[in-house]
C-alpha cells in the first residue's frame, strides 16, 4: 500500500466502520435471537451437530471443556432474591457471532481466521497451525480446538454415514468455530447465479434457524435493507459498527441488544431481551 | 497397424485423456448410455436418475422418535440419508423439528443395531437365518402351533395407522385380545378427564388463543403430547397478545424455567390449590360460566388459608392467579405429569379442567378435534395400567407367546413389578427389534426391523392440532443399512399370511400399505390437495394427507370428584419426581450418542444422571454440587449425584428419566440410574394408571463426591447482561401490543 494510493483513494480507506471499513463486502450475514420465545429446547444445537459434522466428545472431555457444540444453550440462574427460581431460568444460545471487528482474527499468526466478503468470520482449516491465540482472544468463548483427532472414535460405523460431505472432518490441531452454515450460502449463492438473479433474503436459511421450533432465529443479510434481519435490526436500532451504538433517548428500552457490545467488536447477532410479567 | 508407444506420447495421452475425463466427471452429469456400448465406463458418478452426485435431494417422512408423528424431510444424498428437517407442510410441525427428530439419523445409523435375526440357544442369544427364525415363528404361532389365543400377548408403545391395523388382525387371527400399549410418558388421565368432562379424549387446545396458560406440571414445550407443535403455538401466544404463562410443578421443566411465574406446590396438591383458585374465583362472582350452586359448596370448604396449609402456595399467590385469569383471559388451564401420576390424579386433574369450564374456556381455548373418519387408524395411546395389567399376567403366568415392539418394559417397569424375571416364564418371546435393549435381550427370538428410515408406515397423530385430521406417510429414505434387517409390516404380513388367506396377495407390507390408503373410506381420499393426482402419489410427495372431518362442539359436563391429599407417615419424608425431559425421554433415546452430550435443559448436566434438590434441603444434608446422595423408597434405592438449584419443592428429590441401562449398546450400558426402579407400585385410583409420583423416598448423604460434568462454567451472569429481561409493561411502551 504505497503512500499514492493511500492519496488517491483516500475516501475509501477512511470509509466508516458502518460502511464495512477496509473491507468490499457482497453480504454481511447477520442474525436475530429472540430470547423472548428461545424455549432453551437445544433443537438448534442438535441440527448444528447435524449439519456441521460435530463430533460427540464423550463425558471425559466434555468435563475438561472440549465439546465441540458450536451452537450451544447456556442457561443463567439470575435474580433469585426468594427461595425459588420463581422467573424461570435463563436460556441463552451462544454461538460465533462473526464479528465485524473480530478480537480473534488479528492474532493469528497463519492468518488462517480472516474475514470473507461475505461478512463471515471463516477459519482455514488447512492453514490453521492450532496456537489457539483466537480462542484466547474470542471473548464469548465460541472457538472450539480438535484436542484429539475425533473421527478416530466419534463415528464409529456406520455412524460416519451421516457426515455431511458438504463440509470436513477437521482432525487432530486445528481450531473450528460456527460458519453460519457456510456450505449453506455457497449453495444459495451457486444456485442464484445458476438461475441468474441476486441471492434473495430467504435463500440461505441456517441449520439452526431452520430447525428452531418456535422462530426464535432469523438470518440473512444485513446488508440488504428489505431482508428480515435487517428490518428487525432498523426497528431495534441496531446498527453496523464497532462501537457502543447510542440508541434514541425516547425509546431506551427497544429489545434489541448485541452482547459486549462495549468491547467495540460489531457482532452479527442482535439478541432481543427476553420479555416476562413481572406483575404476576 | 502397430503403433509405438513412448513415455511421452503415453504421458500426453493420460493427460488428454484425464482431462477428457474430468470434464466429464463434474458439473452436469454426462451420460454414457448402453446405446452407445460403453456401459463399463458408467462409473457411481451417475447411478441412477434420483442420486445425482453431489445434490441433496429431499423426500417427506415422518418422524418416529415419539408419538407427537410430526412430519419429516429427509435430505438423501448418494444413496444415504444425511439430516431430517420439519415438513412444512404437516399441521403437526410446520417444518420444524426437536431435538429428538433431528437425532433420528443416529437412530438409524447407530452401530449397535441389531444385524441378524437371533435365537436363543441355551442360555445365548445367538445368530441365525431368517428362514431359521421365520420357522420357529411358525412352529410356535402358526396355525399348526395349537397355541391357544388367550395366552398370546402383544406389547407395544404408542401404535396408529396401518401398524396399529395390522397389529389388531394378527391378533384376532389368533384369537388374542391381550394388546399392552405401555407408554411411560403418556397423558392418560388428563385423556380419562377431558373424556368424561368434555366428552373428547385429546381435545385441541389453542395457546395461541389464551392471555394466560395456567398449567399444573403440564411440560408442554418438552414432553407434554406433541411438544414442537406446541412450542410453535407457544411463540405465537408470546408473540401476539404477549401471554402469561404460570407454571405449578414440584420441578421445573423445561415449560416451568420459560414460565412468567413458577410455582412449586407441595407434590400431590396441585388439586387443592386448583379447586382454592376457583372456589376464590367463584366468591368473587369472577366466574365466566354459572355453575350449580352445589359445586360453590363443594368448593367452599377450599378457603385460601385453607389451601395455604395443604399446598405450601401463599394466599397471595393464589389470590394473584385468580385475578390473572380473570383479567387476562381467555385463559387456559392444563395438567401434566406431576399432576396426574399420583394417587388422586384423576381428581386433581378434574379439578384443573373445572378451571377451564369456570372461566368459560371450553369452546374458546379448548375445543373439539378432529379425529381421524377411520377409527382403526387412530391412535392407541400407550400408558402404565397396560404395564401393571401385564406384570399381572406375567406374574400369573398366563402367557405362552409375547411379542415386544417399540417399548422396553423390562427397562420402564418399577423393580417391584419383577417384569423383567418373570419374562422367562414365558414360553416364547419375540422381540421385534432395532436395538439389543434390556427386553430384547431376554427374548427368545429377535427380529432385527428396519429404522424409521428404512420402513414404510402410516401415523395418525394422537394429538390432532388442525380443524382438518391428518395422517402422516412414513416411506423409507434409503435402502436398508443391514442386509438382514426386515420391516415390522413385512413380518407381520408373513405371519398373517400363515392363517389368512386374503393377505396372500400382497407381495410385501408396501403393496398392502398401497392398497389400504387407496381403499380408504371416501371422506379421506376425496380431499386430496392436488385433484389431478391419486391419493397414493399425493401422499409420497407431500407426505401427509388431509381428511375434511366435522366437529360437534364439546359439551362440558361436571364429574364427580373427591379429592384428597394422602397424609405419609411412613419415615420417607420427600416426593420422588422421576422428570421426563425432550432429549433422553423414557430412555428410549439413550443410546443415540447426540443425546446424551447435549445437556439437560435445565441442570445442563450430560452423560449421566443426578439428582435435583432445593438449596435448603441439600445444606440440611450437608452435601454441594456433584456430592453423591442414596435416594431410598420402600421399594429400593438408588445412588447419584447432586445437582442444587432453586428450581424444585425443598419437599422434593428430582431423578431425571433416561439412563440406567444395563444394556442398550454402547452409549447407554452403565451409565447413571433409573429412578423408574425404586418406584412403589402404587396406582391412580381411578384410572389404575401407575402413580410414578407418588413414591415417597428418603435422601442420606453417601459422603462421596465426583465433578459434575455439566456445561457452562458459570451458574449466573455475574452482573452482566447476556440474557436481558423486561418487563411486559416496559414492553408495551416501547413496542406496542404486537
Amino acid at each position: 500500500m504505497s503512500f499514492k494510493n493511500i492519496l488517491e483513494n483516500f475516501s475509501y480507506y477512511r470509509r466508516d466502520a458502518e460502511d464495512g471499513g477496509h473491507h468490499d463486502y457482497d453480504h454481511r450475514f447477520g442474525m436475530t435471537i429472540d430470547l423472548d420465545i428461545c424455549t432453551g429446547c437445544n433443537s438448534c444445537s442438535t441440527a448444528c451437530y447435524a449439519e456441521n459434522n460435530l463430533a460427540v466428545v464423550g463425558k471425559e472431555r466434555f468435563e475438561k471443556g472440549q465439546a465441540m457444540h458450536w451452537m450451544r444453550v447456556e442457561r443463567y440462574w439470575d435474580n433469585i432474591e426468594g427461595d425459588y427460581a420463581e422467573e424461570g431460568a435463563k436460556f441463552l444460545p451462544m454461538l460465533c457471532q462473526n464479528c465485524g471487528a473480530a478480537t480473534c482474527e488479528p492474532v493469528c499468526p497463519v492468518a488462517a481466521t480472516y474475514h470473507t466478503p461475505d461478512g463471515l468470520n471463516a477459519q482455514v482449516y488447512n492453514r490453521c497451525i492450532g496456537s489457539r491465540y483466537c480462542s484466547n482472544n474470542c471473548p464469548f468463548r465460541v472457538r472450539y480446538f480438535n484436542f484429539w483427532s475425533y473421527y478416530e472414535d466419534s463415528w464409529p460405523e456406520p455412524l460416519n454415514m451421516q457426515l455431511n460431505p458438504d463440509l470436513t472432518v477437521r482432525d487432530k490441531g486445528v481450531m473450528e468455530k460456527c460458519t453460519f452454515c457456510v456450505q449453506r450460502i455457497r449453495t444459495a449463492k451457486d444456485k442464484a447465479q445458476r438461475e441468474e438473479r441476486v441471492m434473495a433474503d430467504g435463500d440461505v436459511v441456517t441449520a439452526c434457524a431452520q430447525a428452531c421450533p418456535t422462530g426464535a432465529i432469523v438470518f440473512g443479510d444485513t446488508m440488504d435493507p428489505g431482508s428480515r434481519v435487517s428490518k428487525l435490526w432498523e426497528k431495534h436500532q441496531i446498527h453496523r459498527g464497532p462501537f457502543l451504538q447510542k440508541k434514541d433517548k425516547t425509546n431506551e428500552e427497544i429489545r434489541g441488544y448485541r452482547i459486549f457490545d462495549e468491547l467495540s467488536v460489531d457482532p452479527s447477532i442482535m439478541y432481543l431481551e427476553r420479555v416476562r410479567d413481572t406483575e404476576v | 497397424m502397430s503403433v509405438k508407444v513412448n513415455r511421452r506420447k503415453f504421458l500426453k495421452m493420460l493427460g488428454w485423456g484425464g482431462a477428457g475425463t474430468a470434464l466429464t466427471g463434474c458439473d452436469l452429469p454426462t451420460t454414457v448410455t448402453l446405446e452407445e456400448g460403453k456401459e463399463e465406463v458408467v462409473s457411481y458418478l451417475m447411478p441412477e436418475e434420483y442420486a445425482i452426485p453431489g445434490i441433496g435431494v429431499w423426500y417427506a417422512s415422518t418422524c418416529t422418535q415419539c408419538e407427537a408423528g410430526c412430519g419429516l424431510h429427509g435430505r438423501v444424498r448418494e444413496g444415504r440419508v444425511l439430516k431430517v428437517e420439519g415438513n412444512p407442510d404437516s399441521p403437526v410441525n410446520h417444518g420444524k423439528s426437536c431435538m429428538m427428530g433431528q437425532s433420528t439419523v443416529q437412530a438409524h445409523y447407530n452401530p449397535d443395531r441389531i444385524t441378524s435375526p437371533m435365537m436363543r440357544k441355551g442360555s445365548t442369544l445367538q445368530a441365525v437365518s431368517w428362514d431359521e427364525a421365520m420357522s420357529a415363528l411358525t412352529s410356535k404361532i402358526g396355525p399348526d402351533s395349537g397355541v391357544k389365543g388367550d395366552r398370546v400377548g402383544m406389547v407395544t408403545g404408542t401404535v396408529s395407522g396401518h401398524q396399529a391395523v395390522i397389529i389388531d388382525e394378527l391378533l384376532a387371527q389368533v384369537g388374542s385380545k391381550n394388546h399392552y400399549v405401555h407408554e411411560v410418558i403418556n397423558t392418560s388421565v388428563w385423556s380419562s378427564v377431558c373424556r368424561d368432562m368434555l366428552g373428547d379424549e385429546m381435545p385441541k387446545l389453542n395457546f395461541d388463543k389464551a392471555g394466560v396458560i395456567l398449567s399444573f406440571g403440564a411440560d408442554f414445550l418438552g414432553t407434554w403430547i406433541s411438544p414442537v407443535h406446541n412450542m410453535g403455538e407457544y411463540a405465537k401466544f408470546r408473540k401476539g397478545a404477549r401471554g402469561s404463562l404460570i407454571q405449578v410443578e414440584p420441578k421445573m421443566t423445561l415449560t416451568g424455567g420459560n414460565a412468567d411465574l413458577w410455582v412449586p406446590a407441595k407434590p400431590g396438591t396441585e388439586g387443592a390449590l386448583a379447586l382454592g383458585i376457583a372456589n376464590f374465583i367463584l366468591e368473587r362472582g369472577w366466574n365466566a360460566v354459572d355453575v350449580p350452586s352445589s359445586v360453590g359448596k363443594s368448593l367452599s370448604q377450599y378457603t385460601l388459608t385453607a389451601v395455604e396449609k395443604v399446598t405450601g402456595v401463599p394466599v397471595s399467590k393464589i389470590k394473584r392467579i385468580a385475578s390473572m385469569l380473570t383479567e387476562r383471559g381467555p385463559s387456559l388451564v392444563i395438567a401434566g405429569a406431576s399432576t396426574e401420576n399420583h394417587e388422586n390424579g384423576y381428581d386433581a386433574v378434574a379439578s384443573v379442567m373445572l378451571l377451564n369450564l369456570v372461566m368459560g374456556n371450553i369452546g374458546k381455548t379448548i375445543e373439539a378435534s378432529a379425529k381421524f373418519p377411520e377409527k382403526a387408524l387412530r391412535a392407541k395411546q400407550g400408558n402404565t395400567k397396560d404395564l401393571l395389567l401385564l406384570a399381572k399376567a406375567l406374574k400369573d403366568n398366563k402367557l405362552d407367546v409375547l411379542f415386544t415392539y417399540n417399548t422396553n418394559p423390562a427397562f420402564t417397569a418399577p423393580a417391584v413389578l419383577q417384569v423383567s424375571e418373570s419374562l422367562s416364564g414365558v414360553g416364547f418371546k419375540v422381540a421385534f427389534s432395532m436395538f439389543p435393549d434390556e427386553t430384547t435381550l431376554q427374548a427368545d427370538l429377535v427380529l432385527p426391523i428396519h429404522s424409521g428410515m428404512e420402513d414404510w408406515g402410516t401415523h395418525v397423530p394422537a394429538y390432532q392440532p388442525d380443524t382438518s385430521s391428518v395422517l402422516s406417510l412414513q416411506q423409507p429414505l434409503m435402502e436398508p443399512i443391514h442386509k438382514e434387517t426386515r420391516g415390522f409390516g413385512d413380518i407381520m404380513l408373513s405371519l398373517l399370511k400363515l392363517r389368512n388367506k386374503d393377505f396372500g396377495k400382497f407381495a410385501d407390507y408396501y403393496s398392502y400399505l398401497q392398497t389400504a390408503v387407496a381403499n380408504m373410506p371416501a371422506d379421506v381420499t376425496s380431499n386430496v390437495e392436488g385433484a389431478s393426482k391419486d391419493i397414493w402419489t399425493n401422499m409420497l410427495q407431500k407426505g401427509i394427507v388431509k381428511a375434511k372431518v366435522s366437529t360437534n362442539d364439546l359439551s362440558p359436563k361436571l364429574v364427580d370428584m373427591k379429592f384428597k391429599v394422602k397424609q405419609d407417615n411412613s419415615g420417607y419424608p420427600m416426593h420422588l419426581v422421576p422428570s421426563a425431559r425432550l432429549g433422553l425421554w423414557d430412555g428410549r433415546h439413550a443410546n443415540i450418542p447426540w443425546l446424551q452430550e447435549f445437556p439437560d435443559q435445565i441442570a445442563k448436566v450430560v452423560w449421566g444422571s443426578w439428582a435435583e434438590l432445593h438449596p435448603k434441603k441439600a445444606a440440611e444434608l450437608g452435601v454441594k454440587n456433584g456430592d453423591y446422595v442414596r435416594v431410598t423408597s420402600a421399594s429400593g434405592s438408588i445412588e447419584t449425584q447432586v445437582y442444587i438449584h432453586k428450581g424444585i419443592h425443598p419437599d422434593a428429590v428430582s431423578v431425571p428419566l433416561g439412563q440406567g441401562h444395563d444394556e442398550f449398546g454402547r452409549y447407554a450400558k452403565g451409565r447413571g440410574v433409573n429412578p423408574l426402579k425404586i418406584l412403589n407400585p402404587l396406582m391412580e385410583r381411578r384410572t389404575g394408571e401407575l402413580a410414578t409420583h407418588a413414591t415417597r423416598v428418603k435422601v442420606t448423604n453417601a459422603h462421596r463426591h465426583e465433578k459434575l460434568v455439566h456445561l457452562g462454567g458459570s451458574e449466573s451472569q455475574v452482573g452482566r447482561k447476556f440474557v436481558k429481561t423486561i418487563s411486559v409493561d416496559q414492553l408495551r411502551r416501547t413496542e406496542g401490543e404486537a
